[in-house]
């Protein structure tokens, strides 16, 4: 039964990933050869400057892009055999909620996409705990911008799948809603022991759900600091200054090569 | 041309609540002015009709009612024959659209080739296909049906082909995520986001079909409005000719309501659509690019001869009146005649290009100047714009024997009926451009205090362009259909009256080569209009050739 390895989540293994967009004198490399492991049942960050190739990496992760030199793996499987099994969940910059469904027809859409029984009631139950209770039957376009993200979470955690690929789905929502999606939404992922990568722009949203944070330098991608987070840390500690204040530090080293690109990440 | 969905408005949940309160009188208020807009036309064409009494032009509403009544059962049966006719037209048009579509999207490189064929079929004169379609067919409503159809296949192909395409690329990642394929994402993503496409288009078809259907009926059907009104014309009866314009009129504003009434309840998000395919992207710069576009041109042009050749032969079509490709080689290139045949059709086609630029000119230009009058003065357009959305639905038919009647068999009234078919569609096509302005920039402009003329000039005129374009591109044919139209109905003279006078002494060889000559120089046009498209696009609104 899915439900009972939805406990665990795989490790992710990239050894020498690597992607080229394009050929001949047009080609750009998005990903230098990549090695990296995300362990079992933690939630990665990812933070780099604008089209630095995280999204890329996330991507080949989700079985989206094939890459170029490399592979990915999860506990030894291919992210085909993950997408096949409904193990596997996105979410998008945008919500990319189906405009013609309702939150509900979008959310039940996921466990329907993912061969799982469709559960209305635990469709439901999804939705109220992203906050949405009594919006069932609402159109994405009756919706505001941080509502459509939650939607588009419970879309994601609805089928308890065993990856959770996260592309700064809260990138377009402004920072207050930000701030209480980050509180509210990481104990819905933790709770069922998934193995999550997030890619962000934004130094505190990476300190503040990941236990780890890759920085990431610009195009194409490399490594240029990987970092702990140590349990429970509070952001507005001496601890958890010093360690967005390495982070930033590390992305500015990441931008040494390309002054100018992604400046308006800093914050 | 169509703008992908972008962001709906974000403050809609919190305006649910406002909208509510808002709409019930703002909508009261619109319908108030369509009304007023309607009883305004009505009471205009009495008035008119009172002060041409006893001049044989205009028969009033009051007259046409009394005809109607006079005449309810001869209508009513004609109007059921077309109708009937129209509707089976408008469902194999419309499957083959959707067929054609289904082609492109599943093959997508087949699209330049398929889309070129699509559209030189499209500019096929109607006034010529009738009479060859009356022969092929023989007596029946064959001709009528496949007309009909004709009429209609392109304005659903193509915005279904856009529409198909219109879901952005996320949509497909989720159905990938999920390890699902081609097929899922064809019946959960793509055929939804169609629909609003798809309905749009089917608005435009059904007047269309009702245009075709009539035509149909002038090439020697036995009933029908096409038949009356042919019979009105000859026999200059002004009150049958306005009645039957009416009734045509008004069935075809009835159906393009009804229509859009049906795409509003089941799509209530529509999108922005212009009906016409968005400008190629171009093809100048590299070398190789432009080669391959020829051959594109090349592969089209064989194609369609192949296609022409195979049906003709498959169907055992006599070489008598069915002519092939290489009959009209002959007529035109290696017969001892050849150079007098050619000299034919070209004094034909200097005589109806005389009548189409200027008409098509006029008609473009006037309804890009009203759109512009009328955004400066809106209070003006809630009246005028559902006037002139029905107008747009009248087919050309109808209002050209009028146009007859009242300027005379001349170039000036050829060059009325042109420009008053462009007219319309140019108006609609162009308020829906100039609304599209960004809110922002109208905002930003506000805040300078600049006044309507500035924010007009600034904001709106670009946001009109690529409007503008596409109905510059989607009435050349129109234009063309218009211009033979009115040639064959009224002035006896250019390549309309050449193709009715072929058809009716048998002289085969011409007609076909002047259907070829008139698909080919329409779909030449539409090209050369997407040509300055690029080159002005490329200019003021770069990002619509992406």
């Amino acid at each position: 039964m899915a439900d009972q390895r939805a406990g665990r989540g795989p490790a992710i293994t990239c050894a020498a990933l690597a992607k080229t967009f394009g050929t001949g004198p047009a080609a750009v490399e998005a990903v230098a050869p990549l090695d990296l492991t995300f362990a079992a049942g933690e939630l990665t960050a990812l933070v780099g400057p604008s089209g630095c190739g995280k999204s890329t990496v996330l991507r080949m992760v989700a079985g989206l892009e094939a890459p170029s030199a490399g592979t990915v793996t999860l506990d030894g499987a291919a992210p085909a055999d993950l997408q096949g099994e409904g193990a596997l969940a996105m979410a998008f910059q945008d919500a990319s909620l189906l405009p013609w469904r309702s939150v509900r027809g979008n959310v039940a859409l996921a466990l329907k996409l993912a061969r799982k029984p469709v559960d209305l009631a635990a469709v439901d139950a999804m939705i109220a705990r992203v906050g949405l209770a009594g919006f069932e039957n609402a159109r994405p376009a009756e919706l505001s911008g941080g509502m459509r993200q939650r939607a588009a979470i419970a879309r994601c955690l609805v089928t308890q799948p065993r990856v959770l690929l996260l592309d700064e789905p809260f990138g377009a929502v402004d920072e207050l809603t930000r701030a209480r999606l980050n509180t509210d939404l990481p104990a819905l992922w933790q709770a069922q022991g998934t193995t999550a990568l997030l890619v962000t722009h934004s130094v505190r949203e990476a300190v503040a759900l990941a236990d780890r944070v890759v920085v990431f330098s610009s195009r194409p991608a490399q490594v240029v600091a990987d970092l702990r987070v140590p349990d429970l840390l509070a952001l507005d500690s001496a601890e958890g200054r010093t360690l967005m204040a390495e982070v930033t530090a590390a992305l500015s080293q990441g931008w040494a090569d390309d002054p100018g690109s992604g400046r308006h990440a800093a914050q | 041309m169509i703008r992908a969905r972008g962001d709906m408005p974000r403050s809609r949940a919190m305006a649910g609540a406002v909208t509510l309160a808002v709409r019930l009188p703002r909508l009261s208020r619109e319908g108030a002015q369509a009304v007023g807009g309607a009883l305004a036309a009505l009471v205009l064409w009495e008035l008119a009709a009172r002060g041409l009494a006893g001049s044989y032009l205009l028969a009033g509403p009051v007259d046409v009612a009394r005809y109607l009544q006079a005449n309810s059962g001869l209508m009513g049966r004609a109007l059921a024959i077309t109708l009937e006719n129209a509707a089976l037209g408008f469902v194999a048009g419309n499957l083959a659209a959707v067929a054609l579509a289904l082609v492109v999207v599943l093959i997508p490189r087949s699209q330049p080739v398929v889309a070129g064929f699509a559209l030189v079929v499209f500019c096929l004169p109607l006034v010529a296909t009738g009479p060859i379609l009356r022969v092929l067919y023989g007596p029946g409503p064959g001709p009528q049906i496949t007309l009909a159809a004709l009429a209609v296949y392109y304005t659903t192909f193509i915005p279904l082909m856009v529409g198909l395409r219109a879901a952005p690329a996320s949509w497909f990642d989720l159905m990938r995520v999920y390890g699902r394929g081609a097929w899922t994402a064809f019946v959960q993503v793509r055929v939804m986001a169609a629909l609003p496409y798809l309905l749009a288009g089917l608005q435009i078809a059904a007047p269309a079909a009702f245009l075709g259907a009539m035509v149909g009926e002038f090439t020697g059907a036995e009933r029908g409005m096409g038949v009356l009104a042919l019979r009105a014309m000859r026999g200059l009866d002004v009150e049958a000719t306005w009645a039957l314009a009416t009734v045509a009129a008004v069935v075809a504003m009835l159906a393009y309501g009804a229509l859009g009434w049906v795409a509003r309840a089941l799509a209530p998000a529509r999108p922005e659509v212009l009906l016409a395919p968005p400008p190629a992207t171009a093809l100048s710069g590299r070398a190789g690019r432009a080669l391959r576009g020829a051959g594109v041109a090349a592969l089209t042009l064989v194609l369609m001869l192949a296609l022409w050749w195979g049906v003709m032969e498959a169907f055992g079509l006599s070489r008598f009146f069915a002519k092939r490709p290489d009959d009209l080689w002959a007529f035109l290139v290696s017969a001892p005649t050849a150079a007098e045949n050619r000299a034919i059709l070209w004094e034909a086609s200097a005589q109806t290009l005389t009548y189409v630029l200027p008409g098509y000119l006029a008609g473009l230009g006037l309804g890009a100047v009203l759109a512009m009058v009328l955004v400066l003065a809106p209070g003006l357009a809630g009246a005028v714009l559902p006037v002139a959305v029905a107008l747009r639905s009248v087919p050309i038919v109808t209002t050209a024997p009028l146009i007859v009647l009242a300027l005379g068999r001349g170039a000036a009234g050829t060059i009325t009926i042109v420009a008053v078919m462009i007219f319309f569609p140019a108006l609609v096509a162009c308020l829906q451009g100039l609304r599209q302005a960004p809110g922002q920039v109208l905002d930003v402009m506000a805040t300078y205090g600049a006044g309507r003329l500035t924010r007009l000039i600034h904001a709106r005129l670009p946001a009109m362009l690529p409007a503008f374009f596409a109905a510059a591109r989607m009435s050349v044919p129109a234009a063309v259909l218009a211009v033979t139209v009115a040639e064959w109905l009224a002035t006896g003279t250019g390549l309309g009256n050449l193709m009715a006078l072929t058809a009716s002494t048998s002289n085969y060889n011409l007609l076909w080569s002047a259907v070829v000559l008139v698909a080919l120089g329409s779909a030449a046009g539409y090209a050369l209009v997407g040509a300055v498209e690029r080159r002005v696009l490329a200019r003021v609104a770069p990002e619509q050739l992406r």
